[in-house]
């Protein structure tokens, strides 16, 4: 392969920059639009109620129910609010509280997963009960229902923000805590591991400086699908009243205060939150597995876990699975 | 295989502990909670009397495991009603559903992801790839609530081929007797077939949401196993043998089964307290239905037994899936007895 130095004119420099950037990442079609389609949901998450034609809040009774219209892109709702500008204006609830509360997930849980898999099966017998307590114990916590046990922490503390955001983290937790832990597992006999043991790091230097950053591949498929999966959760909550309440644009909430005139023949107030629902989660996806992709030293796939989105559980399968082959 | 299920034991004893501690989080008087609002003074005083919550915290909760080993799970003050009895009436109303969207998933997804995984293939699998690729990217970002809205729309209320979402028998149908709790194996089993006609078209767009949704990890994981099962030295031999392709298939399968086995069962755990949301828009009024409406009430002794009872489910399941890889799996076998 010949490297031919042709340095781009200034103007087009930043264009050409990126265009090698794809090339060189292979990124395909789909990922790009995905890359693009993620940068409008940033942008509308930072930006959305400000670039909204419509007031997003504001109900007006002369407009209920007005089919698509030049005036009204995707028509309005029950309330006489515009559709469009309240989808512009959702992202920012959907996207902040599936975001902070997967950050929080994985600031408990990865930690957590470090320890766990760090200690599991040590001679010592103390550390070892932490790391088989900690396992223990998340497999009583993932007994219980996602949706249900997020609804019962929200009945508990009352449906607002803050408390939605520490019952979808909560929830979402566990996967973290299981998918360190396993990657862990697997890292702590490898030789630069034993290295860092030969050149006097303690556990926690070893564990959090060269095992984690090691884990992290996966990790960023994860946080990824989990965003998503954040998303489906909080809007499922909103969607049986358990979340984020009306006049705030949430998608959640949008479909379901379109729900009942679905039957009736009016189905854009519902329609369009969810295909915006389904698009969002879907790039998460997307883009989690591409970057995690290219993190991976020699853009090895990364193992075909993140590509599941949806069920909060399904990435306990794969530790599972994982586990049952190290039975063997 | 004892020693797996000895661990039922502590597991069980920790989620009851756990659900006994949801309930103390809960603000307010547990008894006030039970009675409701409007409840006299005194009948709180006698019922706190009654649940033992005058005592230290470690003999409420033994007085808590005997009540639940009585099969008590209280009282609903919202619908004035054993919840109990409750739950025996809405129970079967979720598993119906979650049984038929896993047979679904059964004789759909997975034949599906098998002829996928293949190799070559004419144009009708060709076809196919390309509608399961594009299936497993979508079917994990929709929200199975509003699916179920769109199938609404589309089958009921444009197209009239189905019935709306009235529940799980239409007006005109009676309930057949009770023997299972499915309806549809009930009015089999009792001659009544115009409730099976409406049961089956009552359940036919809430099972397709189901297993169009939560079938797509299922078919990924079928479809990558297989993968990789197809491309192994084994099935090369097979077909270097000559032998027949659905042989080598099977072969394969054998091999590729045991996760997708572990993936049915962790689905299925979800899907009792999952089916919420399609329980809610196709007013199932199943269990999980059950649960919401008790939390937007604050009615907390449904709560507490739903939260109970889909846990012990869950651990159940858990249990038998490990059970079925244990019979399926000779690799599990051999390393246990060792």
């Amino acid at each position: 392969m010949d490297v031919v130095e042709e340095r781009p004119r200034r103007g087009a420099a930043g264009l050409a920059t990126t265009a090698r950037l794809v090339r060189e990442a292979r990124l395909s079609p789909l990922e790009v639009l995905a890359f693009i389609i993620f940068l409008v949901i940033v942008f509308l998450a930072l930006f959305g109620p400000r670039i909204a034609p419509y007031p997003t809040e504001t109900a007006n009774p002369l407009l209920r129910l007005l089919p698509p219209s030049w005036a009204h892109l995707l028509g309005t709702d029950v309330n006489g609010m515009d559709i469009w500008s309240r989808l512009l204006a959702a992202p920012r609830t959907d996207v902040f509280i599936a975001v902070v509360a997967t950050g929080l997930s994985v600031l408990v849980g990865a930690p957590l997963g470090v320890i766990a898999g760090y200690f599991e099966g040590n001679r010592r017998r103390l550390s070892s009960f932490v790391g088989e307590g900690i396992l223990r114990l998340l497999d009583v916590v993932q007994a219980f229902p996602v949706f249900i046990f997020a609804m019962v922490l929200v009945a508990i503390r009352g449906a607002n923000v803050v408390n939605i955001v520490a019952a979808v983290a909560f929830v979402n937790m566990p996967v973290f805590l299981r998918l360190v832990r396993g990657e862990v597992l697997q890292l702590r006999d490898r030789p630069f591991a034993e290295a860092a043991r030969v050149v006097g790091n303690s556990d926690l230097q070893i564990g959090f400086k060269h095992l984690l950053p090691n884990a992290l591949p996966p990790l960023v498929v994860q946080i990824s699908v989990t965003v998503g999966f954040a998303i489906l959760l909080t809007a499922g909550l909103s969607f049986v009243g358990a979340g984020i309440a009306p006049p705030t644009p949430e998608l959640g909430n949008m479909i379901s205060e379109g729900a009942k005139f679905m039957i009736t023949g009016q189905w854009w107030p519902s329609l369009f939150p969810g295909i915006a629902l389904g698009i969002i989660v879907f790039t998460f996806g997307v883009v989690g597995e591409t970057v995690g992709r290219l993190l991976q030293p020699g853009g090895r796939p990364v193992r075909e876990r993140g590509a599941e989105l949806n069920v909060g559980a399904q990435q306990a399968v794969a530790d599972m699975v994982q586990e049952k082959s190290e039975v063997r | 295989m004892l020693r797996r299920l000895l661990l039922l034991v502590p597991q069980l004893l920790l989620i009851s502990i756990v659900t006994f501690i949801l309930i103390r989080m809960l603000p307010g008087d547990p008894a006030r909670l039970q009675l409701g609002p409007l409840a006299p003074q005194a009948g709180v005083d006698e019922l706190r009397r009654q649940l033992k919550l005058d005592q230290p915290i470690p003999v409420q909760y033994i007085a808590y495991l005997e009540r639940l080993i009585h099969g008590d799970f209280g009282h609903s003050w919202v619908n004035q009603s054993n919840v109990g009895a409750d739950l025996a009436l809405r129970v079967p109303a979720t598993l119906e559903l979650i049984a038929y969207g896993l047979l679904m998933m059964l004789l759909v997804h997975v034949p599906l992801a098998i002829i996928t995984a293949a190799r070559g293939g004419g144009t009708v699998t060709r076809l196919l790839k390309r509608l399961t690729f594009g299936y497993g990217l979508l079917a994990g970002a929709l929200p199975d609530f509003w699916l179920g809205l769109l199938l609404i729309f589309i089958f009921f209320v444009r197209l009239h081929w189905t019935p709306g979402p009235e529940g799980r028998l239409g007006v005109a149908a009676t309930p057949p007797a009770h023997v299972t709790g499915f309806y549809t194996i009930d009015a089999l089993l009792t001659g009544n077939f115009n409730a099976f006609r409406s049961a089956v078209a009552h359940l036919v767009l809430p099972v397709v949401t189901l297993s169009f949704v939560y079938g797509a990890p299922i078919y990924k994981m079928a479809r990558s196993t297989m993968t990789t099962a197809l491309r192994s030295d084994y099935t090369t031999y097979a077909e270097g043998l000559g032998l027949p392709r659905w042989r080598v298939l099977w072969y394969a399968w054998r091999n590729a089964a045991p996760p997708v086995i572990v993936m049915f069962g962790v689905i299925s755990g979800y899907l009792l307290g999952g089916a919420v949301l399609i329980e809610t828009v196709f007013d199932l009024n199943g269990i999980g239905q059950y649960a919401v409406q008790a939390i937007t009430t604050s009615d907390y002794a449904p709560i507490q037994a739903f939260v109970l009872v889909a846990a012990v489910f869950t651990v159940l399941v858990y249990l038998v899936v490990d059970l079925i890889h244990y019979g399926v799996d000779p690799r599990v076998r051999r390393t246990r007895k060792a």
